[in-house]
């Protein structure tokens, strides 16, 4: 126990010596801003944003344009970044054969994952939202994956997916006997991989959308499909109608969400090696080549890949939202 | 009004009492089947989960036994005290307590400094009109978008010339700066709901502003706070690529690393299953144990961002 206190003493000084200089700056930026004679409010609320500002340049800004600037250069932490234009964008596309690999199995794992979740999540969520009795036991159960920790989660579907003894493979076994197929390798076969991921990442996320959908719906006025009742709507016409547009807006928080978590996976693809010829995911190429290999400008290069492939979607998403999305405020 | 059957139907279902026996047939086999469906579902959820806990109290020649005992028999209860047992053989300073001492460590102080520091950037956000205040904002949302890994290595560096690597300060004192843009975003929204008239009463009172902000605001955005402490509180707990990044030695491993050991040094040839599903367990139970006692906060602050956003 002695060890331990010795690693978290110095920590919980520095820790307080920094939550207590901070407060020491806001205080004094809101009395300094005062006496030179900005008004009140100006003073108070620069003051209050303060961690926020420190912390965006220091954390976010700042590391946001060296990395930019790393990602043209070599640099393996020991000697100092030495130019080398655009060298690392060509070898990550031309010669670096772990790149497309990898790049197709992150694309193909948003692509499948967020639109698999988010039905299965809306199939739910409508469920619960038919006077279900018990609505807060059920929510309760399909909530329970997303509390888990990713770790443990991906521990347990590797076990799940165990090819000689996993739950999966037992309850296929009939299947195989019947096709006299060997049974499936699940996440050590380049071509499973990819569905054993999709199945996992459903497990955990769906629950979650799923309340959150749950929420959307409960938000709709009842008064809008009686309205659409009497016009004499059908139960399809009412979800298409009504339930789609009214929920369009939370789909579209869901499925924005979905896509920047999905595409950044992490844990889970730590936790569970993929074949070297699936391909990895890209944040842990990324994290392998720079704190592995050492070889920072790369994975900076290969981190603002990352970046553009995010921001295009994203982008594709809030474009594309002007079609599909419904906001009450907008229109009447 | 002519009742179409669409309209009757409805009705019978929200009170009004019309209803024919074929229609209550139909009632009955609309609720059968939504009472089935969610069943199925829940299987899904719910055969996964059980399967982990089954796993962690099997002896291991129980492992491979098909049928699937889900009972085991014997119970190894042994096994939760064993998988840590074994971990310090290989490691003698990391032990349960050690373990669960560093978890805690990290999340705590976390916890806190994350806290503090969002809700008043988010009350400054909320109530103070000041210049550039909107541009201010929309940047801290842009910030949601920004992949972690792209500011990771030079942040890492950052920690690196302070000589703080293999130190929990990455993962604590930096909150104090860092605060989450989405908890930010959130307690806005929610401060936003709450009038201004306790405060202004207060100011006319005489209260300074850092009074008005902890006597009047903290209690009543409470809710708030407590959901989303919950989630911070998971965040923490569950945060993998910070302490593989910034801890290098094993006695300092929280959790989730000292899980990630196991496997790495323990399990490699012939995974022992039953002691990873233990140490699982054991991970995933404080996070159980504060969902079933504050569910709601949990749902809440899910919930706020996606809906009233």
């Amino acid at each position: 126990m002695e060890a331990a206190i010795q690693s978290y003493w110095p920590t919980l000084v520095r820790w307080s010596l920094v939550g207590g200089a901070l407060g020491a700056m806001m205080y004094l930026l809101n009395t300094g801003l005062q006496r030179i004679g900005v008004k009140r409010d100006i003073a108070r609320g620069y003051a209050f944003v303060l961690p926020w500002i420190f912390g965006f340049l220091i954390f976010s800004l700042y590391p946001f344009f060296y990395s930019f600037y790393l990602s043209f250069t070599e640099y393996n932490i020991f000697q100092p970044p030495r130019w080398i234009g655009l060298d690392n964008y060509v070898r990550m596309f031309t010669s670096d054969r772990n790149f497309w690999p990898s790049l197709r199995l992150t694309m193909l794992y948003a692509f499948f994952n967020v639109p698999l979740g988010m039905i299965g999540a809306l199939g739910v969520a409508l469920l619960l939202n038919r006077n279900v009795r018990a609505i807060g036991f059920w929510r309760t159960l399909y909530y329970l994956p997303a509390v888990l920790p990713a770790a443990a989660v991906a521990l347990l579907w590797r076990w799940m997916f165990s090819p000689s003894s996993g739950l999966i493979n037992f309850f296929l076994q009939p299947f195989y006997a019947l096709f006299n197929m060997q049974p499936l390798a699940w996440f050590t076969d380049p071509n499973l991989v990819l569905p054993a991921y999709v199945i996992m990442g459903m497990w955990g996320v769906f629950g979650a959308n799923a309340v959150i959908l749950l929420a959307g719906l409960k938000n709709i006025p009842r008064a809008l499909y009686e309205a659409a009742q009497i016009d004499g709507a059908g139960t399809w016409a009412q979800f298409r109608f009504v339930t789609i547009p009214m929920l369009s807006p939370t789909l579209f928080y869901t499925l924005v969400t979905g896509i920047i978590g999905a595409l950044q996976i992490f844990t889970q693809a730590f936790f569970i090696t993929t074949p070297q010829r699936a391909g990895q995911f890209l944040n842990v190429l990324i994290y392998q080549e720079a704190f592995a290999f050492r070889h920072m400008g790369y994975a900076s290069a290969m981190a603002w890949f990352l970046l553009a492939v995010i921001l295009a979607l994203t982008l594709l998403v809030i474009r594309s939202s002007a079609l599909w999305v419904y906001y009450e405020s907008e229109k009447g | 009004m002519a009742a179409t059957p669409a309209v009757a139907a409805e009705k019978s279902m929200s009170g009004a009492r019309v209803r024919t026996p074929r229609m209550r047939m139909r009632q009955m086999l609309d609720r059968v089947l939504t009472y089935a469906l969610l069943i199925f579902f829940s299987l899904f959820v719910l055969i996964p989960f059980a399967y982990m806990i089954s796993t962690s109290l099997k002896t291991e020649d129980q492992l491979f036994i098909w049928p699937i005992r889900w009972i085991p028999d014997p119970i190894a209860w042994s096994n939760y005290p064993q998988a840590f047992i074994e971990l310090s053989r290989i490691a003698p300073n990391l032990t349960f307590w050690r373990i669960l001492a560093n978890t805690l460590f990290i999340t705590l102080l976390a916890m806190t400094a994350e806290l503090i520091a969002v809700s008043l950037v988010a009350y400054g956000f909320a109530r103070f009109q000041f210049p550039l205040r909107n541009t201010l904002f929309i940047i801290l949302l842009s910030t949601m978008m920004l992949p972690g890994i792209v500011t990771l290595i030079p942040t890492f560096l950052i920690w690196r010339n302070l000589q703080l690597i293999n130190t929990y300060d990455p993962l604590v004192t930096g909150i104090w700066l860092g605060g989450g843009a989405w908890a930010v975003f959130l307690l806005r929204q929610f401060l936003l709901t709450i009038p201004r008239d306790f405060e202004e009463a207060a100011y006319i009172d005489g209260a300074n502003v850092l009074q008005v902000f902890v006597i009047i605001m903290l209690p009543l955005i409470k809710p708030a706070l407590l959901a989303l402490a919950v989630l911070i509180f998971q965040g923490n707990w569950n945060n993998f690529m910070g302490p593989l990044i910034y801890l290098n030695s094993v006695d300092k491993f929280p959790m989730v690393m000292a899980l990630k050991f196991f496997q790495e040094s323990l399990s490699k040839e012939a995974p022992k299953w039953h002691y990873m599903m233990a140490m699982s367990t054991v991970m995933a139970a404080p996070l159980l144990l504060l969902y079933f006692m504050a569910q709601r906060y949990f749902i809440e602050g899910l919930t706020i961002g996606g809906v009233k956003g």
